[in-house]
């Protein structure tokens, strides 16, 4: 019954546990929500920048997902279709937000609280900060690609099953947004001496 | 040698294998030659590096009750395109298996057979007699489930029952926990008033009898063992249909 159910569902492969959502079961979802929901959350923060905005966004996302249960096809990972939903719903959050009126300025408090805090280099937060806003800087598109492959360390093959365009377009993104990037975090790179590292990382270095 | 250095888009080609095999040749032989585009070549690999060591910001903790509420909500509400009314009913109301097992324990704690037959095939009875108290036949948040009072639940188990395993079968049925169990309605309600003549039924499974529709009747009799009512579709207090009875 209940508690032994609830135990079982621990073991359910994702793709049982959606079709029993489908079929009615009352707990499955949640099981479903409950594995993935940390890298769901991580997606749609770094997508959105803005936490209340990825909060919302993953509730849609969870809400789309539910919904949508019985016309998952099987022949994706679930992981990859919840993904989906989660940066479509990121999508939608920000189309909303492109129509709304922006917040109209020029009180000291508004402009405090929107101004930029003093960027410290060797500050997690700070980093964090920089990379946010650095990410807020390029179209959906590369951020999406950016997010999925160099942050949430997802192969191309698996952000192109995503985002459901080819792999070709998930490189092209990545490497626009790297070269967009590039500028906006130069300076955290000054923990190390450049100069060393110059034939090391570059890649395409012939000796 | 250096007629231009290499902009980041070139460089970031490269490192993801874009540029065409000609392209891809004089880009390398730039870089051989000039440290200043090597650099460029690491800064790139560094943009990477920053993206995966950026920290994330922590789950808000009440974000998951949240959403755990949101899809509680939502398991309420009518879904769209199910039209199964009892998947219906068991997806806006877990609270109903609990209340099937509880039933099936209502009727154990009368003893005789059909009773042990839910010990019985319940791996030894710990899951079924431990846990639940017979209490809950009602479901706290849907007060109006009182008004059916009856306290049973429907199954509609899939089984092809058969004349001459029905016994077994409805054994076996006693002995498992629906995982979606209804609330009869007033047909089957009715229905199974008449046939169980006020008795609470243990088992009333919507299902096949010899390859037709038909409703299975258990209620524990007087002597222990469980009274077994075939009924067809049509059933009603009035005119019962009953199809077949064993027991």
């Amino acid at each position: 019954m209940g508690a032994m159910s609830v135990t079982a569902l621990d073991e359910v492969p994702d793709k049982e546990l959606l079709a029993r959502h489908a079929e009615g079961e009352p707990h499955a979802f949640a099981e479903l929500v409950r594995r993935h929901r940390d890298r769901m959350w991580a997606v749609a923060v770094r997508t959105l920048g803005d936490p209340e905005e990825a909060a919302d966004a993953l509730q849609d996302a969870c809400l789309s997902a539910f919904r949508a249960a019985g016309r998952f096809r099987g022949d994706a990972a679930v992981t990859t279709w919840l993904h989906r939903i989660v940066v479509n719903a990121c999508l939608d959050r920000i189309r909303r937000r492109s129509v709304r009126p922006a917040t109209p300025m020029g009180d000291d408090a508004t402009f405090d609280a929107v101004a930029p805090k003093l960027p410290d280099p060797t500050d997690a937060h700070g980093v964090s900060l920089d990379v946010q806003e650095a990410l807020a800087t390029l179209p959906f598109e590369q951020r999406a690609a950016l997010v999925l492959v160099d942050m949430m360390g997802y192969s191309v093959d698996d952000a192109a099953a995503i985002l459901e365009v080819p792999p070709g377009t998930i490189k092209s993104r990545c490497a626009r947004g790297r070269a967009r990037l590039l500028p906006l975090l130069h300076h955290h790179r000054n923990r190390r001496d450049p100069r060393n590292v110059g034939g090391v990382e570059g890649g395409g270095v012939p000796t | 040698m250096n007629p231009a250095h290499l902009d980041y888009d070139t460089l970031a080609d490269l490192a993801e294998g874009l540029l065409d095999d000609d392209r891809a040749a004089s880009v390398d032989e730039h870089l051989a030659a000039c440290a200043e585009c090597r650099d460029r070549s690491a800064e790139l690999a560094d943009v990477s590096r920053i993206l995966a060591a950026a920290p994330v910001p922590a789950l808000p903790p009440d974000l998951t009750a949240r959403i755990d509420s949101a899809l509680a909500a939502e398991s309420r509400a009518e879904p769209p395109g199910v039209t199964d009314l009892n998947r219906r009913r068991a997806r806006r109301n877990p609270w109903r298996a609990l209340s099937a097992a509880a039933a099936a324990i209502v009727v154990l704690g009368g003893g005789g057979l059909v009773g042990r037959a839910v010990l019985d095939g319940a791996d030894d009875g710990k899951h079924l007699t431990a846990s639940v108290p017979p209490q809950p036949m009602t479901d706290p948040r849907h007060p109006r489930v009182q008004s059916f009072g009856a306290g049973w639940r429907v199954v509609h188990s899939g089984t092809a029952y058969r004349a001459a395993t029905l016994d077994r079968q409805v054994t076996g049925q006693l002995s498992r926990v629906a995982a979606a169990a209804a609330i009869p309605d007033a047909r089957t309600s009715d229905c199974v008033a008449g046939v169980a003549q006020g008795r609470a039924p243990a088992l009333v499974d919507v299902a096949t009898y010899d390859g037709r529709p038909a409703t299975i009747i258990a209620v524990r009799g007087a002597d222990g063992r469980p009274d077994v009512w075939v009924v067809g579709p049509g059933c009603s207090s009035r005119n019962p249909d009953v199809l077949a009875h064993s027991g």
